[in-house]
């Protein structure tokens, strides 16, 4: 039984961990990644923030634009620990295409799931 | 002159009657709890006032004590829904601190959730209402509770936590049903109360009808044999001796008929519901003619003129002492407010009496008033004012339609139709 279960979770966790986009691979996580920063967190201090999907699209554009500490969600420590962004040479067009793909890829919504419920996992 | 076959037969039924009073009398005085009509009366009136005044105070009252419930119980149930979206909150905020995946959103036993984000859109949850009441708190839609939770921060991406729960109706019908028995026994209750407080209220009233009852009871008792006495020595006087005195001799008669009908109306009254009646045919054609011949010495008294109309073999079914009593009481009117030498007309088809009188007549707003008991509109004849009381009582009995009309200087036509 138990392990059926586990085969289960293996198996779900493999459906789920998804390839990276390579726009997200390219323009986001390559230099994430040698910089140690975590881009999950950051998705999730957006979402707090901001909320929406449009709004953090929008403020990241803004922001990548123009990466000053002043215009960051991120509190001022942050960036005491790790080094401030340097603006992207990328044209606009390529920047909105990576954000939402960027978007896509963390996107909360698609991670949620219902375990046990009473109703079906599908929303009424 | 003394109809001779009258006077026997009203001395023999008078005797019948005494006999009868003694008998109900006897029975009423055993049976002390019997309720009078006009206290029966008085006493459902009362009680009709009072349960329905305290039934719509009490319905008040339980409406308002049923609103004020219902909110305790909807507080209640509300802060169960609050309490859970603080349970889910909580598992939201370690949630969105949480990078495994998947992410299990938080499921409660009996209660439903959803987040949505700045712009009301829905991002997850374990039900979708279509309907959401953004501007509120706490809200019923149909049988369901909702709890809606603006959050801040927005674990998430979620701005707005709506929680919803079924709702429990076992505490409202609890509710209901004790307010249902609260009512039944307090009506209950207050019936009583009512009854006896009702009681204790019309007992002067029973004890001042009871001794005028009984006044009555005593009066005609003593009433009767002297009455007896002298119409059946006028008899004898009249068989026996030529008297020089005829005029006097009748004012003594028309007295004594007087009396004796007086004596005859208090026993009617006295003995209205008590009182066995037997239902025959009648030969009211032939009734008519004997009740006239009855009062001839008072209408010759009167030098009233009148006229017959009787058609013949008019039966009707109905007691022989209700019949009298009717006639008796239509005539002695209209003998007794008839001017001297005036007219009286007497009309008998089937299925119709009409008797016309002259006189003053009364005034169309008192035809009304003078059927009650013990009122008239003219008080310069003698009497109780029972007459017209006794007619519409025995007309109801009977289902008789009875109509007087009159009006001030006019003729009073009494109608009865059947």
């Amino acid at each position: 039984m138990v392990n059926k279960f586990l085969i289960l979770v293996l198996f779900a966790t493999l459906v789920q961990s998804k390839e990276v986009p390579p726009l997200v691979q390219q323009n986001c996580l390559n230099c994430h990644m040698q910089q140690k920063i975590p881009s999950e967190f950051i998705y999730r201090r957006y979402l707090m923030k901001l909320s929406t999907k449009e709004r953090i699209k929008e403020h990241l554009f803004s922001y990548l634009k123009n990466p000053e500490i002043a215009n960051s969600i991120m509190p001022k420590q942050f960036f005491l620990k790790f080094p401030k962004k340097k603006a992207l040479d990328l044209n606009d067009t390529l920047l909105e295409e990576s954000i939402e793909a960027y978007l896509d890829y963390f996107d909360v919504k698609k991670k949620l799931r219902l375990k046990n419920h009473r109703t079906a996992t599908t929303p009424k | 002159m003394i109809k001779h076959s009258v006077v026997p037969s009203v001395k023999a039924r008078s005797k019948i009657e005494v006999v009868k009073v003694v008998r109900v009398v006897n029975f009423i005085n055993r049976q002390a709890i019997v309720m009078l009509s006009s206290e029966k009366r008085s006493l459902i009136r009362f009680l009709i006032i009072y349960l329905s005044s305290t039934f719509v105070l009490f319905a008040l009252g339980t409406y308002i004590f049923y609103n004020f419930q219902k909110h305790q119980i909807m507080d209640s149930q509300n802060d169960k829904l609050q309490l859970k979206s603080e349970h889910i909150l909580q598992k939201l905020r370690e949630l969105h601190q949480t990078f495994d995946q998947p992410l299990f959103y938080p499921n409660e036993p009996s209660f439903d959730s959803a987040i949505y984000n700045l712009d009301k859109a829905y991002i997850f949850g374990t039900f979708n209402p279509k309907k959401i009441a953004w501007d509120k708190e706490f809200y019923q839609d149909g049988e369901k509770l909702f709890y809606l939770y603006r959050m801040k921060p927005y674990y998430l991406g979620a701005v707005y936590l709506l929680v919803g729960q079924d709702l429990d109706k076992k505490p409202f019908e609890a509710l209901v049903r004790m307010l249902v028995l609260f009512l039944i026994g307090a009506g209950v209750l207050l019936t009583l109360l009512g009854f006896f407080l009702g009681r204790l209220f019309t007992a002067p009233m029973r004890e001042s009808i009871e001794m005028m009852d009984r006044f009555i009871e005593d009066t005609t008792h003593e009433l009767n044999t002297p009455v007896s006495t002298i119409l059946s020595n006028i008899e004898l006087i009249d068989t026996l001796y030529e008297c020089e005195g005829k005029t006097e001799m009748k004012r003594i008669e028309m007295a004594s008929k007087t009396l004796s009908r007086l004596y005859e109306d208090l026993t009617f009254l006295k003995l209205n519901h008590n009182y066995h009646r037997k239902i025959e045919k009648l030969n009211l054609s032939n009734l008519l003619i004997e009740r006239l011949a009855f009062y001839d010495t008072l209408i010759e008294a009167k030098a009233i003129k009148v006229v017959k109309d009787i058609a013949p073999d008019v039966f009707i079914e109905m007691d022989h002492n209700d019949a009298i009593r009717l006639l008796d009481n239509i005539f002695s009117n209209a003998i007794k407010y008839n001017y001297k030498s005036g007219r009286i007309e007497v009309t008998l088809t089937a299925g119709k009496l009409e008797i016309i009188n002259d006189g003053e007549g009364i005034r169309k707003e008192d035809i009304r008033l003078i059927q009650s008991r013990f009122k008239r509109a003219n008080s310069s004849e003698g009497g109780f004012g029972i007459g017209l009381d006794i007619i519409g009582q025995i007309a109801k009995r009977y289902n008789f339609k009875l109509e007087i009309i009159s009006d001030t200087n006019q003729p009073t036509k009494v109608i009865l139709s059947w």
